[in-house]
């Protein structure tokens, strides 16, 4: 599930679980294609908000794109303009996929349980295909991502602003393997099964540690006469430390450590709820990079100063999805509650290697991200508390594709004041 | 909870455990490339060590070598090798400098093979024989880069062609990338080089190659490699390419390969080793990446240079790598050797990154993507660097050549923030 995964509880109006008013006065007005969303208070103008947002990325796509190819390359900073492209994309998308969802599903009301990132999880992924007498990329992750809530301050009636401590730890505990394919050799060497000679292993262990504090904006966020209410607004800021450290040819005199560090000190963020069951979420900021290196067969690091790394962005489409909205058939009540996201991401790194890459267009945009996640809770007044149980699945699409599981568990989440919920 | 869920879930998971359980069967997995891409930049490596050997129809294996080579049980990529629909054969070195052929009769009858050898330095001297020297051939009256060479042969023989260059002290290499859609603004730079190759040679200072770091072409079709092809055989000294991302994305045949041999290769010019990486699909292949400590060993050489299409420190060009894990690892070799220079285009500009700290090294890397290539609006900077060594002093400096447009006078009122301009000749 990527970074942009989460749950605001005191952003959403509480309104029921899945329970439709029984009186709806306003229905016919509601159910226009630029009226209120259905069971969600205050008004939410769902389909118009993403109108809006596909129009913007679209405009704010295009309008890059064309910056990029009529100013040209000699423009030093086309980096900002690379991506837009790829947030506008998204957006787009993600606007087509929000109102395609939207028909199917419904607009409201908000999920009591929606998903966020795991307090704890567990993630495999695999980056394929697989060669003969290759080792291909098996990433283990242990993630972590507790939330504390602040107090929830009456000048901020959009809810309590929530700070979460996220990252991660792991690598590939498999060293990856590389053959040479030039056919030069007819012996089978010792080991394998092709004549191509090994010629690369590789061990890579991955830190990621980070904090994001989110602020939601009073709503509506002009006053209430000039609103058009397209929903709710967070403004973000998420510093963030990433190491990737990787071993070359482990284990004999050759071995050499290549250590990156990437630093996002002041990427900013806004969240917009287009509806009570879908968000965007953007964050930009500038990124230093640090390179240290070792001599060949030696494990000091040779370290340096930093780097001013490309832009830093991302950009995140959720929606929330009920699996368990409707009363079983055979009218028993249910042991558990889930609910699902469907994420659709873009983010303008390639830390990991994987930019997206298409006909000639090849190194500007960075990976796609769809990710699927399922939250199993213990029905009941008392589920609250408990521990609940979150599964998903995840896809990066780039130069290569990593596919991956993840398997996670959701305490409660901590409150400077108050009883916690969820 | 609903067993539809339930279903689902489990039916998602089975799939990606079968997934990668299926990854780690034997029976499951090819060896890569077998059914080929040409724009996977490991399919290319398997094209240009293809290519650089051939059986001819006379029953002659031909292999280009590493030029100190005596053995011709394997063979190198450092050209390539083509018998024409003609019947005639075709060796392009795709270096600079030194080079090795090796052939090998076939063993049961004698043949006489007639060689056209291009892209040649045209002050090489080239010899034949079975080591290598011991017949040496006449320069080109013309002055060209192209030899035509007839070498007989007993059956079973094997003799090797051998070019070497003598160097002065000081010399210019000179690198453009990204001629793209512009072929004609790119024949007006070749003809630059050919006032600035004369006027060099009498200053002593004569230009030993032309290295062109990518995006020759835009689409990669066949008559646009022809096109350049055909430009490049103009130019008075030899010219080292490798491919871009616009010249590598048909992806049925390795075009590139087949026009200009290989994208990954490393010579040793006078007192300069020049690794040249083909990192067209937005990164280095892996394979590569494991010889980088072989591509990028300078030897005896005073300077190292290293050149390829996308820069791996893009700054906020936003032209990167597609894989930055391997830009660091490629950043972290040059530093580790101390290169004295990375060249790169992509970005269709000319950026000087001087001092890139990459561990306790400052790496420097200039972008010269101003081939031809569309710069956007306002007058382009077209041109070439221009790189003057100087083995004496043991320095190495760069400015730039500009070569204005068709119907522009320049250069440009705009400076370059740190590059200078070249002065004339």
């Amino acid at each position: 599930m990527g970074t942009g995964v989460e749950i605001e509880p005191h952003a959403i109006a509480p309104t029921p679980a899945t329970a439709e008013p029984a009186i709806d006065p306003d229905a016919q007005r509601r159910q226009s294609w630029a009226g209120c969303a259905r069971y969600v208070e205050p008004c939410t103008r769902s389909r118009a908000a993403r109108v809006l947002l596909l129009s913007l990325g679209l405009a704010g796509g295009a309008i890059s794109a064309g910056l990029l190819f009529g100013l040209g390359d000699r423009l030093v900073q086309t980096d900002p303009a690379t991506l837009l492209v790829g947030a506008g994309t998204l957006a787009g998308v993600g606007a087509i996929a929000g109102a395609i969802a939207g028909r199917l599903g419904a607009d409201g009301p908000a999920l009591p349980d929606r998903l966020r990132p795991a307090t704890v999880s567990l993630a495999q992924s695999y980056t394929g295909p697989r060669f003969l007498d290759e080792v291909p990329a098996h990433a283990t992750l242990l993630r972590f991502a507790p939330n504390l809530y602040l107090p929830n301050h009456a000048s901020v009636p959009g809810g309590a602003a929530r700070l979460r401590l996220f990252g991660h730890v792991g690598g590939w505990l498999v060293p990856v393997r590389e053959v040479d394919p030039r056919p030069q050799f007819t012996e089978v060497p010792a080991g394998q099964t092709g004549t191509a000679p090994s010629v690369l292993r590789q061990r890579r262990l991955s830190i990621g540690l980070g904090v994001d504090l989110a602020v939601p904006l009073p709503y509506p966020v002009l006053a209430p006469r000039r609103s058009a209410r397209l929903g709710r607004a967070e403004l973000r800021w998420r510093p963030e430390l990433q190491i990737r450290r990787d071993r070359f040819a482990p284990g004999t005199s050759q071995a050499t450590i290549l250590e990156r560090t990437m630093l996002l000190p002041l990427t900013v963020g806004v969240r917009w709820h287009l509806s009570a069951r879908q968000r965007l979420t953007l964050y930009a900021g500038p990124r230093f990079d640090m390179v240290a290196f070792s001599d060949r067969g030696s494990d000091r690091l040779r370290r340096g100063g930093a780097q001013i790394g490309p832009l830093y962005g991302e950009a995140w489409y959720d929606i929330d999805v009920p699996l368990t909205g409707r009363p079983r058939r055979d009218a028993r009540p249910r042991k558990l509650d889930a609910n699902g996201q469907l994420t659709l991401g873009y983010i303008h790194a390639k830390l990991d290697g994987q930019g997206f890459d298409f006909g000639p267009v090849i190194g500007f945009l960075g990976p796609i991200h769809v990710g699927w996640a399922t939250r199993l809770r213990p029905t009941g007044a008392s589920g609250a508390a408990r521990v609940a149980a979150q599964v998903g699945a995840f896809a990066r699409i780039g130069s290569t594709t990593t596919v991956g599981l993840e398997l996670g568990l959701v305490a409660p989440d901590l409150h400077l004041r108050g009883r916690g919920t969820r | 909870m609903s067993r539809h869920v339930l279903s689902a879930l489990s039916v998602l998971a089975a799939t990606l455990s079968l997934a990668v359980l299926a990854s780690f069967v034997p029976g499951c997995v090819q060896p890569e490339c077998t059914s080929p891409l040409y724009s996977i930049a490991e399919c290319r490596v398997i094209a240009e060590n293809q290519h650089a050997r051939l059986r001819t129809s006379q029953g002659v294996e031909l292999r280009f070598q590493e030029p100190d080579a005596r053995d011709d049980a394997s063979w190198d990529a450092r050209g390539l090798v083509q018998e024409l629909p003609d019947g005639s054969l075709e060796a392009r070195v795709a270096g600079l400098g030194r080079f090795a052929l090796s052939m090998r009769a076939p063993e049961d009858v004698d043949v006489t093979l007639r060689l056209r050898l291009t892209n040649v330095d045209p002050s090489a001297t080239i010899g034949v024989g079975i080591a290598g020297l011991e017949l040496l051939q006449p320069t080109d009256p013309a002055g060209g880069t192209t030899r035509e060479l007839e070498v007989p042969m007993a059956a079973g023989q094997i003799q090797w062609v051998r070019g070497t260059r003598e160097c002065g002290s000081r010399y210019r290499l000179t690198v453009l990338g990204d001629i793209q859609t512009n072929p004609t603004q790119f024949e007006r730079i070749v003809d630059h080089l050919h006032a600035e190759s004369l006027a060099a040679e009498q200053a002593g200072e004569p230009i030993v190659g032309l290295v062109i770091v990518g995006d020759l072409t835009e689409s990669s079709r066949d008559d646009e490699f022809e096109t350049l092809r055909e430009i490049l055989a103009r130019v008075p000294f030899p010219v080292a390419v490798t491919p871009g991302n616009h010249d590598i994305y048909r992806p049925a045949r390795p075009y590139y390969n087949l026009t200009f041999g290989p994208g990954n290769h490393a010579f040793d010019v006078c007192g300069v080793h020049v690794a040249l990486l083909d990192s067209g699909s937005g990164s280095i292949a892996r394979s590569v990446q494991a010889r980088l400590p072989e591509l990028l060993d300078r030897g005896d050489s005073q300077f190292l240079v290293v050149g390829m299409h996308h820069p791996p420190y893009p700054g906020l060009t936003g032209s990167g790598w597609s894989a930055e894990d391997r830009a660091a690892a490629l950043l972290a070799e040059v530093a580790r050797e101390e290169a004295d220079l990375v060249v790169a285009g992509h970005n269709h500009a000319l950026h000087e990154f001087s001092e890139i700290p990459v561990g306790d090294v400052s790496v420097r890397e200039i972008i010269v993507g101003t081939g031809g290539a569309y710069q956007g609006l306002g007058v382009p900077r077209y041109g070439y660097l221009r790189l003057v060594f100087d083995d004496e002093a043991g320095t190495m400096d760069a400015c730039f050549v500009e070569v204005p447009p068709s119907g522009y006078a320049g250069p440009q009122s705009e400076p370059l923030s740190r590059l200078p301009y070249c002065d004339e000749a």
